[in-house]
């Protein structure tokens, strides 16, 4: 009995161990430099030092760039672009998705393939071609606005319209993504809700408020939560196009702390930055679990 | 030797489109790079870094340059080590965005550069953190007895030297002498009110759209911002620091700024839009001159290969003239500054040895067929490199070349950008003022007022 009972405990303990070794790996490779990333943004340090002549300064750094004009034109540019692509992304992908679920738009399948190609194609790439369509001089977008009457626009060259032009990119990047993915949700909704409502006698709209919305409640949940991660985690697109500018229009925060730390030489103010980010991401997407669990099933 | 693709494109070393050339596995490095961040940083600054010896030494030499160039350094690195069996010199090529980024990643690593071609404005900070190794004697007087002292300066700090200076870059104003006939002007503008003049004279305009701007300014690039202002506010008699105290907010910075605000608003003979730069320091602003667009603009000489590329025939129609005298300067006032290249202060002892040896021969004149191999490189492509023996080797090419000339003779009355730590920060500052004012989000006055007060807070963490 005692041989048993040994044997239970370390049968208890067993599925520990079996994920211990990824578990490590996890805290290795995520959660100590997040932890380290904390403990740094409260240094002064320029990286190219010994990592112990740390400087202690405590949250001098926190309140060094809450005072940056910079670093919070950054931070308001971050929300209003992860923002933006939630609410044109996302609603653009569900109207696409229902479209092609109900076999509404002809070689569904191809639009779905040349949609979700987008998401394949590496943002440089990406980034580089728009580039070129919004060009505001010649650039494609610009003369077929000029053949049709409208007026022209300075796109990325105006502080005016450059962190709309780069939501547009992507947005146009991620449509099929967040397209597939809720096609993939509406697959799992019975077809009889709707033929019991049209018998009901309700109207295309309400069954997308009434039916669609609600039981695609995970994926659209999923899919906000990646939104807004790689919305408040965008740099490539800016980084190619317009590294911030022009006037600090399209400066955000991993742009900004990345110049911090190798530009300036403060890697404590560029990891209280990325700390302000984390904190950011982790409440945002907090928030949208919270608000899709809270969504009673239809 | 060279870690590059897409060999080929003759482009300029400074727009950094040799990072368009790169294989995507490069750009995915980098991007893992800086998306590992502070905390991955600091567990490379935790390996504690220090260069292991190895049999051949092997010397890293960490550039911008693109693809041509690096093909006559690598002929030049050939020829080295023929003449240095025990030493295997490595030429990496990077975009210009990403050099200084590279080097500090990666400076502590046992497989990092050894020697490194830096702009002089980041020597303060990695001269400070042992990056940049001081001169030893020997490759000291050599530098000392073969540069000017203006070049030996721009490559130290605290009268340290840090390195051989490579090449030498000013401003002037660059013009398109067909639209200068076309609107009846016979010679380009020498002070500010001719500046205006030409510039209103030049500008087309459809509505309110500007089709043809008369005076060009650079956005979305801090150097291309930066420094044709600083030439303003130089030639005006002003700076915009005095020693290590920003002076923004009064004199001819504050004027600079307020020409700007007239140029774009009252006067309307300047379109920001058509100045934007992309991340490879080229794009609408170069386009927009290269096709007759813009006018007039202050640039600097390196960008004469890229204008020539650009244009083709119609680079005939370019000429350049001194910066346009303010009413408070005696003279047209560039800035300058300088590049030089740096030895690795975390390298081994040999690999530091080794690699100031091998920067000695490619600035020797032994090494290049009319000058210095350096010297040779430079010059091929319109750059002015620094060595007297260089200058004097290439006199009739740097006096004859109307381009050039301007450059050349402007070098008399240049002055240096501020070397000062907190630098890159503080003109990425003025950057971004100075573009606020070209799109009408701040007024020249507030912009003065907040670029003294932001200033003085990147200085002080830095200067008492």
């Amino acid at each position: 009995m005692r041989g048993r009972g040994a044997i239970g405990t370390d049968r208890s303990l067993a599925p520990y161990l079996f994920i211990a070794p990824a578990a490590l790996l996890v805290l290795a490779t995520v959660l100590l430099p997040i932890l380290m990333s904390g403990w740094i943004s409260l240094h002064q340090w320029s990286m190219l030092t010994p990592i112990t002549s740390m400087e202690w300064v405590g949250l001098d750094n926190y309140a060094a760039i809450f005072r940056d004009a910079s670093f919070l034109r950054a931070l308001t540019n971050t929300l209003v672009f992860a923002a933006a692509l939630v609410f044109i992304a996302l609603p653009l992908s569900l109207l696409l998705a229902v479209l092609i679920h109900q076999g509404r738009i002809r070689g569904s399948g191809a639009v779905l393939a040349v949609l979700f190609a987008t998401y394949v194609i590496p943002t440089v790439a990406v980034a580089l071609l728009w580039g070129y369509l919004l060009s505001p001089r010649g650039g494609p977008v610009n003369e077929i606005l000029d053949a049709v009457g409208l007026p022209i626009q300075p796109w990325l060259g105006s502080p005016r319209t450059a962190l709309w032009s780069l939501v547009l990119l992507t947005t146009w990047q991620y449509l099929g993504y967040f397209t597939t993915i809720l096609i993939a949700g509406l697959t799992q909704v019975p077809r009889e809700y709707y033929e019991a409502a049209e018998i009901d006698g309700a109207g295309l709209l309400t069954r997308l408020v009434r039916i669609t919305i609600p039981l695609l409640r995970r994926p659209l949940t999923f899919a906000i939560a990646i939104c807004v991660i790689n919305g408040l985690g965008v740099f490539d697109a800016v980084n190619v196009l317009t590294k911030g500018g022009p006037s600090d229009s399209t400066n955000v925060v991993t742009l900004h702390a990345v110049r911090t730390a190798f530009d300036f030489g403060s890697a404590g103010r560029a990891a209280a930055m990325t700390v302000v980010l984390l904190g950011a991401v982790a409440a945002a997407v907090g928030t949208v679990l919270w608000m899709g669990r809270d969504l009673p099933d239809a | 030797m060279t870690s590059y693709a897409l060999a080929g494109h003759r482009l300029d070393p400074h727009d950094g489109v040799a990072g368009m050339a790169e294989p995507v596995s490069r750009r995915s490095t980098m991007r893992i790079v800086r998306s590992a961040g502070i905390g991955l940083a600091a567990v490379v600054a935790l390996s504690g870094g220090v260069a292991t010896a190895q049999e051949p030494v092997t010397v890293t030499y960490l550039t911008h340059w693109v693809p041509d160039w690096v093909a006559q350094l690598e002929e030049a690195a050939t020829a080295f080590e023929a003449q240095n069996p025990d030493v295997d010199v490595e030429i990496r090529a990077v975009p210009f965005g990403d050099l200084l980024t590279t080097l500090k990643t990666q400076a502590a690593s046992p497989g990092g550069p050894t020697a490194a071609g830096i702009y002089n404005l980041w020597l303060p900070e990695l001269a400070r953190d042992g990056i940049a190794a001081p001169a030893p004697e020997e490759f000291l007087a050599d530098i000392t007895a073969n540069w000017p002292a203006s070049a030996v300066d721009g490559a130290s700090v605290d009268d340290v030297n840090y390195g051989y200076p490579n090449e030498i870059n000013t401003y002037a104003l660059n013009y398109n002498k067909r639209l200068f006939e076309e609107a009846g002007i016979d010679a380009p503008p020498a002070t500010w009110d001719e500046l205006i003049d030409a510039a209103q004279k030049l500008t087309k305009k459809d509505g309110d759209l500007i089709t043809q701007q008369g005076f060009g300014l650079i956005n979305s690039w801090p150097a291309g911002v930066v420094h044709p202002f600083y030439s303003m506010v130089a030639s005006d008699g002003g700076d915009i620091v005095d020693g290590t105290t920003p002076t923004m907010d009064s004199g001819a910075t504050a004027e600079v700024m307020a020409l700007y605000e007239r140029l774009v608003g009252e006067l309307g003979v300047t379109a920001p839009e058509m100045g934007q730069a992309d991340a490879n320091t080229r794009g609408p602003f170069m386009d927009n001159f290269a096709n007759g667009s813009t006018a007039m603009m202050i640039m600097a000489n390196w960008w004469q290969g890229s204008l020539k590329d650009a244009m083709g025939d119609s680079y005939a129609d370019v000429a350049t003239a001194p910066i346009p005298v303010g009413p408070g300067g005696d003279a047209s006032r560039p800035v300058s500054y300088e590049w030089l290249t740096m030895v690795n202060g975390q390298a081994t002892p040999e690999q530091q040895d080794a690699a100031w040896r091998f920067l000695q021969f490619i600035n020797s004149p032994e090494s290049g067929a009319t000058a210095s191999a350096m010297g040779d490189i430079l010059m091929s492509n319109g750059i002015i490199p620094s060595r007297t023996s260089d200058i004097d080797a290439y006199s009739t090419v740097l006096t004859g070349d109307p381009f050039l000339k301007t450059y050349v003779d402007s070098l008399a009355t240049a002055v240096p950008f501020p070397m000062i730590l907190g630098g890159q920060e503080l003109s990425e500052m003025i950057q971004k003022k100075l573009e606020a004012i070209e799109f009408g989000e701040m007024s020249a006055a507030d912009a003065a007022a907040q670029a003294q007060a932001e200033a003085t807070q990147i200085l002080s963490q830095y200067y008492e």
